[in-house]
């Protein structure tokens, strides 16, 4: 059998190079090509017009991925069919990398000129885009853990309110949104099901294709219930490239008529009969997701958002402030292992991006079995960060109160505990209070970095409900408001504070040092 | 009284006070004279224990601190500071506390007082000051002169054996009023005593009852003011003296 696929192929190669010669490209697009070929000296494929198409590679196998045997370059069933597709159109295929959220608005700024990523057509999308036939059909599948009892289908999850983690912007995520079920939005696949496996959340539904690679083998999980609600993948095409469109259609059809698209779908075990339905010559019935958008509801959602974002910034901030202390204390007064210690600690948090710093709270601590949910790795997580620069922020204060302030209080009997308390600390916040404002609005603005951890907050919420409705500006400015909302008062107290503490701490630094 | 015996002590190898011997007793104003850099300072820092020396030992009103004490966080050395209160030439009031604030800090948080008790006590010592109605301001609205003088109430709010007073000529006009002479005057009766340590031997001569000469690194001499300054017995303060004639 396989040996007779072989040979198809093979054939389908020598018709497809013939029929390529049999439409001769225009004289004037000729000599520029071989003008080029020329010029440049390059390979022949660059002949070939490019079909640029957009995938989000990361975590999204086995659609599009890093090949683990060959890390340079893809694989994946979507790269495949790509490859094909340009092939079959007489182009040559060019992947552009791009962010799975953001796709439609991607291809909408030309990146690349489709999408072909798993991309399933859905109501809003279909207000954007134009959707090429379906050339793959998919279903639904949910996930649970191995132990579970109460699950055996998403309407379990629905009455007993159990939170379904899936991909954001996707079919299944519009689903659950349309459905009233509580949905948890992932960036991809990989953290979902981790997720699943450490108990944050204790449901998964994605599509069957990444159930299959991600889920169906590991040991800890178990499929709830069987496939449902069928979907389709399509070829996502700018609205005024309809002629494009047309070829890509051709394209799509005449690859599952010569067995192009089965030999891959086979290839990745993805095949079933349900695809034999694509080749009939009439429309393939499949499910267009809806996206249930509507502004009352919206504000609900950035609402709570905006009350995630409150809670994460003002939780990191007070283990900042507290946790800075202890290591400034350390830096400045300890001995030299301390020293050590609290210098290394404030170099590594200050030199490594917060947002890796969070990616390795939320899936490297479940390894040694410490598993907390997003919303407190990412307090944690921007605490212990901030707390490296507060840090600083205090040992310039510190420093900025003279010795000699230390010397009266001792002369007067007290001991290094009740001066730091009574004496230095009361002048030495007053010298932090500015730059510790500062700080606590960046964090206001860093918390957005939570999104790349499940956490619902005001971006997140930005990202996926703009990506839903496609009003970038629209929500981005209310988006805004929000966070202004937030920073406003906070700037305005902690002046307000500033000043009447100014009056009294100018003293310090205007008093000069003893002879 | 103070006896400071054999005392020593270098920073970063180098000798900032070598073999200081002093004796003072109780109720006596002490003014140490000297060209700066000898050293004058350093002395009223290890007097108070707040500059750890090397050799020798300080012993103020029944408290002995020694040379080992002096450099370690012990329960003598906090005893010791407790037996002196230093007003610094800068003063160093705390910034963040009024003047009334100041004066029952340490009281308050070393001595277990009662608030109102302290509070009481230092508007005593504020009314002999007349400035009694500074109370509730904060030191940065206060002028040179108020300020020195909540600098020493601050000091005396502890009940010190010894106060010492470094360089208190750059608001000197205060220590001239007849107010706070008086102050000093009468604490030194009490059974205490006052060190003053200052390049101008003018000021000096008006309050202090006893001179002393710090040549590099040493006590030259010690005399009553008038002895001191009219038969000097050193080479070393004769010379300091007829340079310091205007001072």
């Amino acid at each position: 059998m396989n040996k007779g696929h072989g040979f198809v192929k093979f054939t389908t190669q020598i018709q497809h190079v013939d029929s390529v010669n049999r439409n001769p490209l225009p004289a004037t697009k000729k000599l520029f090509l071989t003008l080029a070929l020329l010029v440049s000296g390059s390979l022949a494929a660059a002949a070939a017009p490019l079909l640029r198409w957009g995938a989000d590679p990361s975590g999204c196998a086995p659609y599009v991925f890093s090949d683990p045997a060959n890390p340079q370059s893809y694989t994946g069933f979507d790269h495949e069919f790509a490859e094909a597709l340009a092939h079959e159109m007489g182009m040559s295929a060019k992947f552009v990398p791009t962010d799975w959220e953001s796709i439609v608005a991607s291809l909408q700024r030309k990146e690349f000129d489709v999408i072909i990523d798993g991309f399933e057509p859905t109501e809003d999308r279909g207000r954007e885009v134009l959707f090429s036939k379906p050339y793959y059909l998919f279903r639904l599948q949910l996930t649970v853990r191995k132990g579970e009892q109460r699950i055996h289908s998403i309407e379990d999850c629905k009455k007993l309110g159990i939170p379904v983690g899936t991909l954001v912007n996707c079919a299944s995520s519009r689903m659950l949104d349309e459905g009233g079920y509580k949905s948890v939005g992932y960036q991809d696949p990989v953290g979902a099901y981790q997720d699943l496996e450490t108990g944050r959340i204790d449901a998964v539904v994605m599509d069957v294709a990444a159930e299959m690679y991600y889920a169906r083998h590991n040991p800890k999980l178990k499929a709830a219930g069987e496939p449902f609600n069928t979907g389709a993948y399509v070829v996502g095409i700018r609205k005024e490239d309809a002629e494009l469109k047309k070829s890509v259609d051709a394209a799509i059809d005449r690859l599952a008529d010569n067995g192009t698209t089965e030999r891959i779908f086979r290839k990745w075990e993805l095949w079933n009969d349900e695809q034999l339905s694509l080749r009939t010559k009439e429309p393939a019935k499949y499910e267009v997701a809806k996206s249930t958008f509507n502004w009352s509801e919206g504000l609900v959602k950035l609402s709570k958002a905006a009350l995630v974002t409150v809670l994460i910034a003002f939780g990191a901030m007070l283990i900042a402030v507290v946790l800075g202390i202890p290591l400034a204390l350390g830096q400045s007064n300890g001995n030299k292992a301390l020293r050590a210690l609290c210098t290394a600690y404030i170099e590594f948090f200050r030199g490594t991006p917060v947002l890796v710093q969070l990616l390795f709270l939320y899936f490297g601590l479940p390894v040694v079995g410490i598993t907390l949910p997003g919303w407190l790795t990412a307090v944690v997580g921007l605490g212990l960060n901030y707390a490296a620069y507060e840090s600083q922020v205090y040992r310039t204060a510190f420093e900025a109160v003279p010795d000699r302030q230390w010397q009266v209080a001792y002369s007067l009997g007290m001991r290094p505990l009740q001066a730091f308390r009574r004496i230095i600390f009361p002048q030495a916040f007053r010298i932090a209070l500015p730059p510790m404002t500062n700080d606590f609005v960046s964090l206001f603005k860093d918390s957005s970095t939570a999104f790349a951890i499940a956490v619902w907050e005001l971006a997140t919420a930005y990202r996926e409900l703009a990506n839903a409705t496609q009003s970038y500006l629209g929500i981005g400015l209310v988006v805004c408001v929000y966070y202004l909302a937030m920073s406003l008062p906070l700037a305005h107290y902690a002046h307000k504070l500033e000043k009447r503490l100014q009056r009294r701490s100018s003293g310090i630094l205007s008093s000069g040092s003893d002879t | 009284m103070i006896s400071i015996r054999g005392l020593g002590t270098s920073v970063q190898g180098a000798k900032l006070l070598n073999a200081v011997d002093l004796e003072l007793e109780a109720g006596r104003i002490l003014g140490i004279i000297g060209p700066s850099g000898n050293g004058k300072t350093t002395l009223l820092l290890c007097l108070c224990g707040l500059l750890p020396f090397q050799e020798g030992s300080v012993r103020v009103g029944g408290r002995t601190l020694t040379a080992a004490d002096s450099g370690t966080r012990s329960e003598a050395l906090w005893e010791f500071r407790k037996k002196t209160g230093i007003v610094f030439q800068h003063l160093h009031l705390f910034p963040h506390l009024t003047v009334l604030g100041n004066i029952i800090e340490a009281p308050v948080q070393v001595c277990r007082m009662p608030i109102a008790e302290a509070v009481r006590m230092a508007m005593g010592l504020l009314a002999k000051l007349g400035i009694e109605q500074h109370r509730d301001k904060y030191p940065e609205e206060l002028s040179g002169g108020e300020q020195q003088r909540v600098a020493i109430l601050r000091a005396l709010a502890m009940n010190p054996e010894v106060l010492l007073l470094d360089e208190p000529t750059s608001a000197l006009d205060p220590i001239r009023s007849g107010d706070v002479r008086r102050l000093l005057q009468e604490f030194a009766a009490s059974g205490h005593t006052v060190v003053i340590v200052s390049h101008s031997v003018r000021f000096l001569k008006g309050i202090a009852d006893r001179l002393a000469f710090m040549g590099k690194s040493e006590m030259v001499e010690m005399n009553t003011t008038a002895e001191l300054l009219d038969n000097p017995r050193d080479e070393r303060t004769r010379e300091f003296l007829s340079y310091s004639e205007l001072n």
